[in-house]
């Protein structure tokens, strides 16, 4: 049995054909909900008085599907959206952090044409190490109460 | 009631920043004590490790005195893996350690109940005070080690009060 020795030098074509599958099933614009720039440091702030004022950081290109349809009235429907590695790593370095999964650990959702999602679990894909993808599942906030227009 | 379990709150924020500055976390792009409430956060997946958390669950309301008293149940959570320094094989010292700043930081077992909806925080008439803790059984999954401290919060309801 022999090792596979050969060398393979990583280079941007996944990210470039993720970023072209993304654009072709659909393209669409999502946004973090991140703490914001000037952080609410009082004590309403932490008591759930004052409003959070979430930044939004746009992300694309993202392909949003349904995965599992609502049988029963205590099952939600459940969502996966695919994000485009290379926006995800705009946004970390906008915002100087040290990895993806900072940012994401500080997301409070998503939002989704208007929509808020909070995010269930997430995962990668990746090539030779690099990763091209992000996998978010997401399930819709329907306990939140809309404002009175 | 809100007034209440705010009061309660930043009791023991206040107090743990004072007994353990370096027990912190960052929430929402803030470094703040250790300790959260979480109805008033975001949703999250895990609890964070080396923070207290604070959940209310029961209630009931004594109406047959003169002013109604509320007990709140509240539960604090607080789970740890260790240090990355001792790879995590100190991690029953480092819950010891949060049994022990719990049961500092609730006492003494009371605190002028304030109204932290209006700027400035004003003070109310009454006193919000609470029970011992009491300390469920650790619970151990994989590298973490998680206990649950419950005990009851009582205010008296004041006019106008939510």
């Amino acid at each position: 049995m022999s090792a596979d020795l050969s060398v393979r030098n990583p280079n941007n074509s996944p990210l470039l054909m993720a970023d072209a599958l993304l654009r072709a099933s659909g393209g669409m614009v999502v946004s973090l909900l991140v703490a914001p720039l000037t952080t609410d440091s009082t004590d309403a702030g932490q008591v759930g008085v004052n409003a959070p004022n979430f930044q939004q950081l746009p992300l694309s290109p993202a392909t949003f599907r349904k995965i599992r349809v609502a049988m029963q009235d205590d099952q939600l429907s459940q969502y996966e959206l695919l994000i485009s590695a290379s926006a995800v790593q705009q946004q970390v370095s906008a915002l100087q952090l040290a990895s993806a999964d900072a940012l994401f650990d500080t997301a409070a959702g998503v939002e989704i044409n208007g929509t808020q999602f909070v995010i269930e679990s997430r995962s990668v894909s990746e090539a030779l190490g690099q990763v091209y993808l992000y996998r978010l599942f997401v399930r819709e906030a329907h306990a939140w109460l809309q404002p009175v227009l | 009631m809100e007034n209440a379990k705010d009061t309660f709150y930043i009791t023991l924020r206040n107090r743990l920043a004072v007994l353990n500055p370096q027990r912190v976390i960052i929430l929402r792009g803030l470094q703040r004590p250790g300790i959260l409430v979480e109805e008033a956060e975001a949703v999250v997946p895990q609890m964070p490790a080396d923070a207290f958390v604070l959940r209310w669950t029961g209630l009931a309301v004594d109406a047959q005195l003169p002013s109604a008293l509320a007990e709140m149940t509240c539960e604090v959570h607080y789970t740890t893996g260790g240090t990355q320094t001792n790879g995590g094989l100190d991690r029953g010292r480092a819950l010891a350690e949060m049994d022990a700043e719990l049961l500092s930081i609730l006492s003494p077992n009371c605190a002028q109940k304030m109204n932290y909806t209006q700027t400035p925080t004003t003070a109310m008439e009454t006193q919000v005070f609470w029970t011992e803790p009491q300390f469920q059984p650790m619970v151990t999954l994989r590298e973490r080690l998680t206990r649950v401290a419950k005990l009851t919060v009582f205010a008296f309801e004041e006019q106008g009060e939510l």
